[in-house]
């Protein structure tokens, strides 16, 4: 009782009730920390889909024959393909791949219906737009299967002796947005978190109140920690925010310990306010705290996972990865409200989080109180 | 003209006074261009893979070594007798279990099933997984003879990958760059411009003066749009330098689709600025609106045609979008004007909205009723 009595009289408590009340009248940031990282998890929710399907197909059926329809009425069965036109013509269907009007292209020659009757091997031609390297990938795969498959179901053949039953674990339905918005409520707390605190330092050397706050009789660490704890309060607020969005809007499991999930998002909230102090502390104006976030957030956000995944960028920024608090955060929280994982499983990921922590926070509290000297 | 001209003049010798900001008005690009054409790669290759043998054979063995021979995958251990427990924890994105008896029931020509476990968290590498399985599945069944020859398929696709033989993923990505790099830094620049002007109170000469706000704002477009000019410049070659990709065909389509688009972004700029208040307003709107649309409406990283309802009428006015069709045909696909003529006139539409709407906003400004 005395702890919170002469915590509510101290002066820390009066600097971060200043520092509340400065906050709330500041209509910015207020507008900052709601609006855009609504927006961003639904556009990114939403938008970013790498789902294969309904790609156009045209075709040159030049058998003509009930064997070729069939063909074509199997490739488009499970809508990966659609057929968009039958051209008479190699050439034309040529010319139509070319400027990008159908990204697929399926040739069956003159001869595929009486080469099938005969039993010899009937070869069709398949052109691909392979602009597009990922989906390119996917569909020349699915083609070959469904040919294969087509054929042998021609033949009556025998069952494969061998087959392999895949299952896919923790995303069944296989919906990109549960890939996506974990990541993303990283890159949210990540760019709000830095930018809010940096604004709000800064601001206070640009206008120069900074200079009135040290005539008063309170330290460097209470001037700072009154700024950092109402700061951490409306990010975790963020985090609620995110995190019904998750909820409500995109159905996400959250199959592990929600407490958990908020403790981490804590911790890594306090590197992002780290980082946002260390932004203020290197720059002159608001201006350039705004290009120099850039330098922080870009290689920030793209290293992380959170849009590409790790395993296929190239050795050096896969080992670059790691020095990526980001990185960390987005692996913790794709685990707890995916898989469902526990502490156990994540214990080197949480050490290093809460050493980023430290590590942030501890330069940026050490430059901000140089500066102030 | 000639009014417009020594604005333009004044203009870029403000910028040039400026060292940090033309620093880093050619570096910034430099660093995104870097970090996204070596970073974002969507085909996962080195997939950590563990397998369960609980046949523990030469047959089994044999299967394990023809999936690791495709390349793709790369050998992890399992840390317990659980099966997930390499996912759970992360270090596997997939565990293959082989039954016991696999050898005694395929020699017995009995079916047997493998079973698959894969981390569906990512989507697309769950796919490709999935697909990189199963024709690993098809390569071993052929490579020992497990297949009787009236199995076969009677059908062979002869599938031809055109402009991209090799599937490059920098040739797919690094034009996509283009187009978001092209977009937010010029904006950027143009709106501070405005912005500093409004905040320093200089604005207030241009209205005693007797330019009107479409000479001066288009002073000011000329002066970032050429910056904007050098910048694409140093990024366009330092790309072809690095990632290899070249120019295809006949380059008129993306000089104007440049010029264009570049006035289009400083368009967008100058009516951010114009509406905002302060500097941070004015860079936060713009770098969000910007790269938010520019990276996920464009169809930058995946395919147009998967964005939803709603939001894909929004990509239509996103000229980001239709640069990018622009620089994916000039640098990979080659056909020149006859596949994107509509491309440039989009463009042109889209940003002459922009400059037209500043214009509106300033002569309010000047002029209050």
């Amino acid at each position: 009782m005395r702890l919170l009595h002469s915590l509510f009289t101290s002066r820390l408590w009066s600097l971060i009730l200043k520092e509340i009340r400065q906050i709330l009248k500041n209509r910015q940031i207020i507008f900052l920390l709601l609006f855009p990282p609504t927006i961003q998890l639904l556009v990114f929710g939403l938008a970013l889909d790498p789902e294969v399907t309904h790609l156009s197909l045209g075709v040159v059926d030049y058998s003509n024959s009930p064997a070729s329809r069939d063909l074509v009425a199997t490739l488009v069965a499970n809508d990966v393909f659609q057929v968009q036109t039958y051209q008479p013509k190699v050439t034309e269907l040529g010319q139509q791949v070319r400027r990008g009007q159908v990204s697929t292209g399926l040739v069956i020659p003159p001869d595929f219906a009486d080469d099938l009757g005969a039993g010899k091997v009937a070869e069709i031609q398949v052109l691909i737009d392979g602009v597009d390297a990922n989906t390119a990938g996917i569909a020349s795969g699915y083609m070959q299967q469904t040919v294969t498959h087509y054929g042998q179901r021609q033949q009556r053949a025998p069952d494969v002796p061998v087959e392999t039953a895949v299952r896919f674990l923790y995303n069944p339905g296989l919906l990109s947005s549960w890939f996506f918005v974990p990541g993303v409520i990283g890159v949210i707390l990540t760019l709000t978190g830095s930018l809010v605190s940096s604004t709000t330092v800064i601001r206070e050397k640009d206008v120069g109140t900074l200079e009135q706050l040290l005539m008063t009789p309170a330290q460097g660490w209470e001037i700072l920690m009154a700024k950092i704890a109402p700061l951490f309060v409306l990010l975790m607020g963020d985090m609620l925010l995110a995190s019904a969005i998750a909820r409500l809007v995109f159905g996400l499991p959250f199959r592990g310990n929600y407490l958990l999930l908020l403790a981490m998002s804590g911790v890594y909230i306090f590197v992002c306010i780290g980082i946002g102090i260390l932004l203020a502390t290197i720059s002159r104006n608001q201006q350039q705290v705004i290009l120099t976030s850039f330098f922080f957030n870009v290689p920030l956000i793209q290293l992380s996972g959170a849009i590409a995944p790790i395993e296929s960028m190239p050795t050096f920024f896969r080992a670059l990865s790691l020095f990526d608090p980001l990185r960390h955060y987005v692996t913790i929280a794709r685990s707890l409200i995916l898989k469902g994982g526990g502490l156990g499983a994540l214990l080197p990921e949480v050490l290093l989080l809460v050493g980023f922590a430290v590590l942030f926070l501890g330069i940026s509290i050490h430059r901000f109180r140089a500066q102030l000297n | 003209m000639k009014r417009v001209l020594s604005q333009c003049l004044k203009e870029l010798n403000q910028f040039r006074r400026d060292r940090l900001t033309v620093a880093l008005a050619f570096i910034l690009p430099l660093a995104v261009l870097l970090v996204y054409g070596y970073a974002i790669r969507l085909e996962a290759s080195n997939i950590p893979l563990s397998v369960q043998d609980f046949d523990n054979s030469s047959f089994s063995r044999t299967y394990v070594a023809r999936l690791f021979a495709t390349n793709q995958f790369v050998p992890t251990p399992l840390d317990s007798t659980e099966p997930t427990s390499a996912l759970d924890r992360g270090s596997a994105k997939a565990t293959i279990i082989i039954p016991p008896e696999f050898e005694r029931r395929v020699k017995a020509r009995k079916p047997v099933t493998v079973q698959a476990l894969v981390d569906g968290t990512d989507v697309n590498n769950a796919r490709v997984i999935q697909n990189s399985l199963r024709a690993a599945n098809q390569f071993f069944l052929r490579s020992s003879g497990l297949l009787p020859e009236h199995a076969r398929s009677p059908i062979q696709a002869q599938v031809r990958l055109w402009f991209n033989p090799g599937r490059h993923e920098s040739l797919y990505i690094v034009p996509g760059i283009f187009g978001v790099i092209l977009w937010v830094f010029p904006s950027i620049l143009s709106s501070i411009a405005l912005v500093r002007e409004k905040e320093q109170g200089t604005i207030v000469q241009a209205y005693a003066s007797d330019l009107s706000s479409a000479e001066w704002l288009l002073g000011k477009e000329l002066a970032y749009l050429i910056i904007g000019l050098g910048e694409a410049f140093v990024v366009i070659v330092v790309a072809m330098l690095l990632f290899g990709v070249r120019l295809q065909g006949d380059p008129t389509p993306l000089l104007l689709g440049l010029i264009l688009y570049l006035s289009a972004a400083v368009a967008f700029g100058l009516l951010v600025g114009a509406r905002t208040g302060n500097q941070t307003g004015a860079v936060q709107g713009t770098a969000i609106a910007g790269f938010l649309t520019a990276l996920l409406l464009s169809g930058f990283i995946y395919r147009l045609e998967n964005i939803p309802f709603p939001l894909s009428l929004v990509s239509n006015v996103i000229p980001a979008r239709h640069f990018i069709q622009i620089t994916r045909d000039a640098f990979v696909r080659g056909t020149g004007w006859a596949g994107i003529w509509y491309a440039p006139l989009a463009i042109a539409v889209i940003g002459g909205s922009f400059f037209w709407a500043a214009t509106r906003i300033l002569h309010r400004m000047q002029f209050p009723d």
